[in-house]
């Protein structure tokens, strides 16, 4: 009888366990949870502004503007209520913009790295300084994102720029050998120019197969096995479920900022030497003064370290900082371990300069 | 059933035994397949995929963008790069649409200044040239001062609350 009810309650347990599975792999968790509001908008670019955590007395003085890479969600900065960087940053008395790129169509496959950087960023920030009342401003670039707020630092120095930061940069393309994305895009196997004619934009899909495709087996296997074994844990549910909610809602990007970024970046390595063009000007990371936080993800297998960590030779900044951090690309800013260890540490950075 | 006997069950959990050897051989062909994609003959290969794709698929693809835009001339519709051009022109008037929202708030915060009272500085006579240049500044660049700027918050808050009292 005992032996019966055993079965029975492995069932019941295996059934439950299956139901969970069903619902995290068809389901989209609530993710991007935390109150804002619209403030600013321009094609498919969107400014927000999140709702204050603190009291206006505590909260410091230099607003904090997010920029997130443009084929990917910036939800994840934002991932879900209780593990969140926004939520993180507000509690702590930041006044925290988001500017949000969209989504792409067919019209904008001529926008360039140029366009986003200087038409675009500077736009949205004369917006965050009218709504803040602010005449300086923070800055975080987030993988391409960080390309485009350093192309912007170095072209526009002077616009109150204070503090600029900048997660798993990938600036530097001199080590051909530690990239593999710049061996699969090298010019003898991969014609960018035929993708993008027959597509105009880069896909979501091929996109998305490149990132993965540099940990195939972590990607495409050990993630759905981790789940399995956890099924029963709500708390890596939870977390695996927004996880993959982010990672499988990808955009495209616009054609030819992707082709700048593999021709002028990963091919001829012109912006951390000097010779990018932007608008007719040369982005010359000399002009960067602002305060510079770089972080560099250890483990990271997109952005290797190497890639990130000369633009410090590079600036003119008195105050620069290279901080190195155990994770992954995305694990450093979303992983469980982000609450303790990067989030506090660029809290305490940006703290000691947003006053 | 004692505690000794649970722990002894626990340990003798035979799927922790499959488990152990199933991640040891994700790791070992994680490793290898990280080595594997960081080659050049990968890249080789997945290059002439993706060119092989392309060719194979561009005469269709054009065969079908041809007929499909017969079709929608014939019903007098436009085409989806009619559409994405329109689309192009009204970024284009968004951009001029925020070029001046950009001078009005300057000319706004210029105008507060007057109104309360504060001396206008040096900014100001700036942003007034610019203005008439047409050149696209931020505000901070005119000069305005973060009071000038609480005023102008101030005035339009003003005018909201004059707005809802009006409805």
């Amino acid at each position: 009888m005992r032996q019966t009810g055993g079965v029975l309650d492995s069932f019941q347990a295996t059934a439950e366990r299956l139901r969970t599975l069903n619902r995290v792999m068809t389901t989209k968790a609530a993710i991007a949870q935390t109150p804002k509001e619209l403030v600013w908008t321009l094609n498919k670019a969107k400014l927000y502004r999140y709702a204050p955590m603190t009291e206006a007395e505590k909260r410091h003085a230099i607003p904090l503007l997010l920029i997130f890479a443009i084929m990917n969600r910036p939800s994840i900065l934002d991932l879900r209520p209780g593990h969140s960087f926004v939520e993180f940053m507000l509690r702590q008395g930041y006044d925290v913009y988001l500017l949000d790129w969209g989504v792409p169509g067919l019209e904008d496959r001529h926008m360039k790295l140029d366009d986003y950087a200087v038409e675009y960023l500077p736009r949205a920030i004369r917006k965050v300084k009218t709504v803040s009342g602010a005449e300086e401003f923070s800055l975080l670039g987030w993988c391409i994102g960080a390309i485009l707020t350093t192309i912007y630092a170095a072209m526009l120095p002077d616009e109150g720029l204070r503090n600029l930061l900048l997660l798993t940069a990938p600036l530097d393309f001199s080590n051909r050998n530690g990239l593999t994305f710049a061996k699969w895009v090298d010019e003898r196997y991969f014609d960018v120019d035929k993708v993008l004619e027959a597509f105009g934009n880069m896909p979501a899909e091929m996109i998305d197969y490149g990132a993965k495709a540099l940990k195939p087996v972590e990607n495409y296997l050990s993630s759905y096995y981790k789940l399995w074994d956890n099924l029963d844990d709500p708390r890596v549910v939870e977390s695996w479920h927004a996880m993959n909610t982010w990672v499988t809602d990808n955009i495209p990007m616009a054609g030819a900022a992707y082709r700048q970024l593999i021709v002028e970046l990963y091919r001829k390595n012109k912006l951390i030497n000097n010779q990018l063009v932007v608008r007719g000007g040369v982005v010359d990371l000399s002009r960067i003064r602002a305060n510079l936080l770089t972080v560099i993800a250890e483990g990271d297998h997109i952005t290797p370290p190497c890639q990130s960590a000369t633009i410090l030779t590079k600036v003119s900044s008195r105050d620069k900082e290279l901080y190195r951090i155990h994770g992954g690309h995305i694990g450093i800013m979303a992983g469980s371990a982000a609450a303790r260890t990067t989030w506090p540490h660029i809290d305490r950075w940006l703290g000691a300069r947003s006053r | 059933m004692s505690d000794g006997q649970e722990k002894g069950s626990k340990a003798f959990d035979p799927m922790e035994t499959f488990r152990g050897m199933r991640d040891a051989y994700l790791d070992a062909m994680a490793k290898t397949m990280v080595e594997a994609v960081n080659t050049e003959a990968y890249a080789q290969a997945t290059g002439a995929m993706l060119e092989g794709t392309l060719a194979v698929t561009a005469p269709f693809r054009e065969a079908m963008e041809k007929s499909l835009a017969n079709t929608l001339q014939q019903l007098s519709l436009p085409s989806r790069q009619e559409v994405a051009a329109l689309a192009e022109r009204f970024t284009n008037i968004e951009m001029r649409l925020d070029d001046m929202d950009a001078k009005l708030d300057r000319i706004e915060a210029i105008l507060c200044g007057e109104e309360e009272g504060e001396p206008l500085g040096e900014g100001s006579e700036d942003a007034a040239a610019s203005l008439a240049e047409g050149a696209v500044q931020s505000p901070a660049a005119a000069g305005g001062p973060q009071a000038r700027r609480k005023a102008v918050r101030r005035r339009r808050m003003r005018q909201r609350s004059a707005g809802n009292t009006r409805k």
